[in-house]
């Protein structure tokens, strides 16, 4: 994958020109990336508040720490009251659910999956026979 | 600072704005990646800041007087004179107190106890690597492979950029350092790689080897004589991926950081499961480490030019000293020896088979192409057993736990405890990815350079959000941290 950016410093040798062109598409990129930074930056601020939260309250006690304690409980606390941490809790469930799997359950929706896709080839027979019918 | 951390993410925010901003002005900008690198080491510890600094400036005085000296001899010296100290701070962190309580054991057996200089020494996180890139640096001004740097700048910031300082790749000098003395880039490219190796080092480090070590690895390392079999037999599988998702997920996040302040470092890691013979797996495996290895040790002991048993000699004695490396335990070095010997023995096996049976005897064939994808796919099983076989010895925390453990298979009655179908399902998943297409990741980073800012930031900011929910509680340290 890194040769992606071996082939970018080939021009090197090309002088000013490409120094140039390399100076802008430089200029572009940062931008580029900055853009996507900040929109993931928000993004996980408004979906994992709750990191935030875990992240601030191992500060130490002061005046400063109490403060921004406070301000990222209260950004939860919002972005809880906005439905904003169910996605997280879906997801986790799901998690726990496949962690607390067994054996039996996997031979169980193994043997559900087989079954649905008998009556799923046994379905689309019935319809092209009906079909041609 | 761990990379998957919130503190991590503010830093490289504040790291990744300040130094572009600044890259009108390539000195101040190294100047600012030079202080976020020293930051950056100085969260672990503040107090090796000093050491960090003193290895820097030997081997930069060194490199220094190796360009300003004529005389062979005297470069020679100077080489060996700046290895020697790199080696002896490295050898007096870490081995200190390993080798005083290996003396103490041998006096004790010999009935001859003494009161022996004990102390308890702190291993300053990374020293063999910034090590391993100091001496790399010596040698390679010496051999001509890199200009010796007038700018000590240059070499500190070598030495200590904060994405390889603590964990590697351990990068070369001959790589690096010409890249400090072209105007920084930034292009599409660099961001396509960066974001894919960040987010695939993320979920390989947070989700599977974390959720291995705590399911699975951990209990059954703790105690093998409590559990069955088929627990350590999937267990061992579970250790062999943690351990390659743990390492390979940092030099992935290191790579792809790198790459996003407009450095390119050498691939690390390339599928090393999918290796058909032990000297495939050492192509594959900590790629930095072992040409690091070959390059510096290896081919200075002689490598393959003076006859079979000298060859064999320094594959062993190199393999031995990449165990000793690892860490300061009788256990690595059964490790290093054991993959020491193993490559001596392969290597005299594939010259003996081709004595017997000239590859090219028969031509090409379908029965020819059989037998040769049949003997490739036992070659990649063999070795991947027995590279299990020594990674027992490499997590155990000493031989008798080892032993219990090879002890324990005998028990294929009793039920296992830890084979969930989770862990066997992350186990799968991350052994399917050693086969898929070697160009999968570059075919991702391809796509995703052309996609809009927005959406990028959506990909990446979500990637990082599901990886983070899906992930256990709390970030375990990275392996390699503690060699």
């Amino acid at each position: 994958m890194l040769d992606l950016l071996h082939h970018e410093r080939e021009g090197d040798e090309y002088g000013e020109e490409v120094e140039s062109l390399h100076e802008a598409e430089t200029r572009r990129s940062v931008m580029r990336m900055s853009i996507a930074l900040v929109v993931a930056s928000v993004l996980l601020l408004a979906f994992n508040s709750q990191s935030l939260v875990t992240w601030v309250n191992g500060f130490e006690v002061g005046p400063v720490q109490d403060a921004v304690v406070s301000l990222a409980a209260r950004w939860n606390g919002e972005m809880e009251e906005q439905g904003l941490d169910a996605p997280a809790k879906t997801v986790r469930g799901e998690v726990n659910e496949a962690r607390n799997m067994d054996w039996s359950e996997v031979q169980r929706w193994l043997e559900n999956e087989q079954a649905r896709s008998r009556e799923g080839a046994r379905l689309l027979r019935g319809m092209l026979s009906e079909e041609r019918g | 600072m761990l990379f998957p951390t919130i503190e991590f993410g503010i830093f490289f925010l504040i790291v990744f704005a300040v130094s572009w901003a600044v890259r009108g002005a390539p000195e101040l900008r190294k100047f600012v990646l030079l202080g976020a690198s020293y930051f950056f080491y100085g969260w672990w510890d503040w107090r090796f800041l000093g050491l960090l600094f003193l290895s820097t400036l030997i081997n930069y005085l060194a490199g220094l007087a190796i360009a300003h000296t004529e005389r062979e001899g005297l470069r020679k010296l100077i080489v060996g004179i700046a290895v020697t100290a790199g080696l002896s701070i490295l050898g007096f962190f870490k081995y200190y107190g390993f080798f005083l309580t290996s003396l103490a054991t041998l006096l004790e057996t010999a009935g001859l106890e003494r009161d022996l200089p004990f102390m308890q020494v702190i291993l300053p996180v990374g020293i063999s690597f910034f090590t391993f890139q100091g001496i790399s640096y010596v040698v390679d001004v010496y051999r001509g492979h890199a200009t010796a740097e007038k700018s000590l700048l240059n070499v500190m910031l070598y030495i200590s950029f904060f994405p390889q300082l603590v964990a590697g790749p351990i990068v070369r000098a001959a790589d690096f350092l010409p890249q400090l003395h072209r105007a920084p880039v930034l292009t599409r490219a660099h961001i396509g790689v960066g974001v894919v190796l960040i987010l695939s080092g993320l979920a390989k480090k947070m989700v599977i080897a974390n959720y291995l070590a705590t399911e699975l690895v951990d209990p059954v390392f703790f105690d093998p004589t409590a559990v069955s079999a088929l627990d350590l037999l999937i267990g061992i599988y579970g250790y062999a991926v943690q351990i390659y998702c743990d390492f390979s997920g940092y030099s992935d996040i290191a790579i792809g950081v790198a790459a996003l302040l407009g450095y390119r470092f050498l691939e690390n890691f390339d599928q090393p499961y999918r290796a058909s013979s032990l000297q495939d797996f050492w192509r594959r495996w900590h790629i930095s480490l072992s040409t690091w290895l070959r390059d510096y040790l290896y081919v200075p002991l002689g490598g393959n030019r003076y006859g079979e048993a000298k060859t064999y000699r320094n594959l062993f004695l190199t393999m031995f000293l990449g165990g000793i490396w690892h860490g300061a335990a009788w256990t690595f070095v059964f490790w290093g020896t054991f993959h020491g010997a193993m490559l001596a023995v392969e290597r005299y096996a594939r010259k003996k088979l081709d004595e017997f049976a000239p590859s090219h005897s028969d031509p090409g064939g379908v029965m020819t192409a059989i037998g040769n994808g049949a003997q490739h796919v036992v070659g990649i099983v063999w070795t991947f057993h027995l590279v299990c076989f020594a990674w027992i010895f490499f997590r155990a925390d000493s031989f008798s736990t080892a032993g219990s453990y090879l002890v324990g298979f005998g028990r294929w009655s009793e039920p296992s405890q830890y084979v969930t179908p989770f862990a066997v399902g992350l186990i799968l998943l991350a052994m399917f990815f050693q086969f898929t297409p070697r160009n999968l990741g570059r075919w991702l980073a391809q796509l995703i350079q052309w996609l809009p800012s927005p959406v990028l930031g959506l990909l990446l900011g979500g990637g990082i959000w599901l990886i983070w929910t899906i992930a256990p509680e709390g970030v375990a340290p990275f392996i390699y941290f503690q060699f």
